[in-house]
């Protein structure tokens, strides 16, 4: 990696080394972005079986009731939450809403994640 | 007597085309004195080729921002017991983001052009000096003038993670240095110079810059603000209403 | 002879205000597809049949509808941002910005016709 400014150094922007903790907010804000990303196009592929019946649907769905998948579905959950909650951060604080108090209220967004991830992984997992 | 502690400082070396390597220099210093002290003393005691910016000592020229085990600091105000403890090691690095002309120096030269064309003044009346949310009331008389905050040592630029991949950004110092001088000026053009794609809008709220900056600019605030000032301008501009110009003092 | 490039617009004031603005029009909607589907409909609407009686209600596909363009191009403008981070040659990004349009245009149109089909099953 250099010195200097370079797109080699991309790497980079997901090294929490040494740095603070608006740092995490960057870090999640990007890697649930492609995750983010990456699902929707895989949803919209496969809600296409809706177009193919009840059978194709159906037979979709009991699929996806594996846990393999429903481990995917929980990370996706996750991510929303995160990305969703820093996001209301970060348009606020580009409004010039609460950019002094930015630290507390990622914290505050975070642990408010943390129970949004909580709430539904029991919903899925153990009430299900 | 003088507390006395034994510390190695593993300094990053580059001259020329080399690949930068490190160097281990164990020295012993007082705690007390700044780390600074302890580059010096390498280069007075050690190696007299090895090379580094300084000049005024306490702040005020920005010259030696360095990164002191990963975290970017002005060398010249940071205690050795602050980074360190006695037997321990400080790895001293050149500011990340710049191009390193010869072991701890970088060319800073493009933020100096980009601080040109935001009109950054060093000097400005009272009230416009700080961060406007400061309740000083020794700011307030428009009459007298100081130093504004901004030293341009690049600890910010170095901080950036927005500018550790593109060279082109004009980066936290140079927009808080707009965002200083519109304040003071409501100049329409720096709105519009921030407004551009090197601007404003590749800041993606890491907030790493005012987290290291060593001299209360808060250039992450200023960032936020500047969007503010910029997208009201664009929707008054969109609905026909003319932004209000400051008169100049 | 080589001939001069205009330099595309890259992210501005209009785009980054619309992806902000778009991403929290998503915070709602989603909270209110969360509610619909978990509040509302216990059972999560997971059978065909469910989702197709679902699409009968003329608000859903409207929301729907809205809410897929807003997602989609959310994403597509957060991606560019992203790739505009690793400061793509102008021409590239010419590229890249045609690719993202017909993407976009192609993932809207797609949906709007799956939303449309399963509407029609119910008729």
């Amino acid at each position: 990696m250099k010195n200097a400014s370079s797109p080699q150094n991309f790497l980079r922007w997901f090294d929490p080394r040494y740095r603070q903790i608006g740092t995490w907010g960057f870090i999640l804000n990007r890697v649930t972005a492609l995750g983010l990303t990456l699902y929707l196009f895989m949803h919209l592929i496969a809600l296409g079986q809706l177009a193919k019946g009840a059978a194709a649907y159906d037979g979709f769905i009991a699929l996806v009731e594996n846990p393999l998948f429903k481990l995917g579905e929980m990370l996706v959950i996750a991510a929303g939450l995160i990305h969703g909650l820093n996001g209301i951060r970060i348009a606020l604080n580009s409004f010039g809403i609460g950019t002094r108090y930015q630290r507390v209220m990622f914290l505050g967004l975070m642990a408010l994640a943390v129970v949004g991830i909580a709430i539904f992984g029991a919903k899925m997992f153990l009430f299900s | 007597m003088s507390e006395k502690w034994n510390i190695t400082l593993i300094i990053t070396r580059k001259k020329g085309d080399e690949t930068p390597h490190t160097q281990a220099f164990p020295i012993e210093v007082d705690p007390d004195e700044y780390v600074l002290d302890g580059v010096e003393r390498v280069w007075a005691f050690h190696d007299r080729s090895l090379t580094f910016r300084h000049a005024c000592h306490h702040s005020t020229c920005g010259a030696c921002g360095m990164r002191v085990n990963g975290v970017e600091k002005l060398t010249c105000i940071t205690t050795i017991r602050s980074v360190t403890q006695n037997g321990g090691t400080l790895r001293i690095e050149p500011l990340r983001n710049f191009p390193v002309i010869s072991d701890l120096v970088v060319d800073m030269g493009a933020m100096y052009l980009r601080l040109d064309a935001a009109h950054f003044s060093q000097v400005a009346p009272l009230p416009d000096t700080g961060l406007p949310f400061e309740d000083d009331p020794a700011t307030e008389d428009p009459q007298f003038e100081r130093l504004v905050d901004c030293i341009e040592c690049g600890c910010c630029i170095s901080a950036c993670p927005i500018a550790t991949t593109t060279s082109t950004y004009m980066g936290p110092a140079v927009l808080a240095a707009i965002e200083h001088r519109y304040r003071e000026t409501s100049d329409i053009s720096l709105l519009n110079l921030a407004d551009g794609e090197d601007g404003v809008w590749r800041c993606h709220s890491a907030f790493e810059c005012s987290a290291v900056c060593p001299s209360n600019v808060d250039p992450g605030w200023r960032i936020m603000n500047l969007r503010r000032k910029v997208i009201g301008h664009r929707v008054r501009r969109f609905f026909g209403i003319q932004t209000q110009e400051k008169v100049l003092r | 002879m080589e001939t001069i490039q205009r330099t595309p617009t890259r992210e501005k004031t209009g785009l980054w205000l619309y992806k902000i603005i778009a991403g929290l029009l998503i915070v709602v909607l989603l909270g209110l597809h969360f509610v619909v589907n978990h509040l509302v409909a216990p059972t999560g609407l997971l059978s065909w049949a469910d989702v197709v009686a679902y699409y009968q209600n003329p608000i859903i596909p409207i929301i729907e509808i809205i809410f897929l363009i807003v997602v989609i191009s959310h994403a597509l403008i957060g991606l560019r941002s992203i790739l505009l981070d690793l400061n793509p040659p102008a021409r590239l990004l010419r590229y890249l910005d045609i690719f993202f349009v017909l993407l976009g245009i192609g993932a809207s149109a797609y949906g709007i016709w799956l939303v449309m089909v399963v509407v029609s099953f119910g008729r």
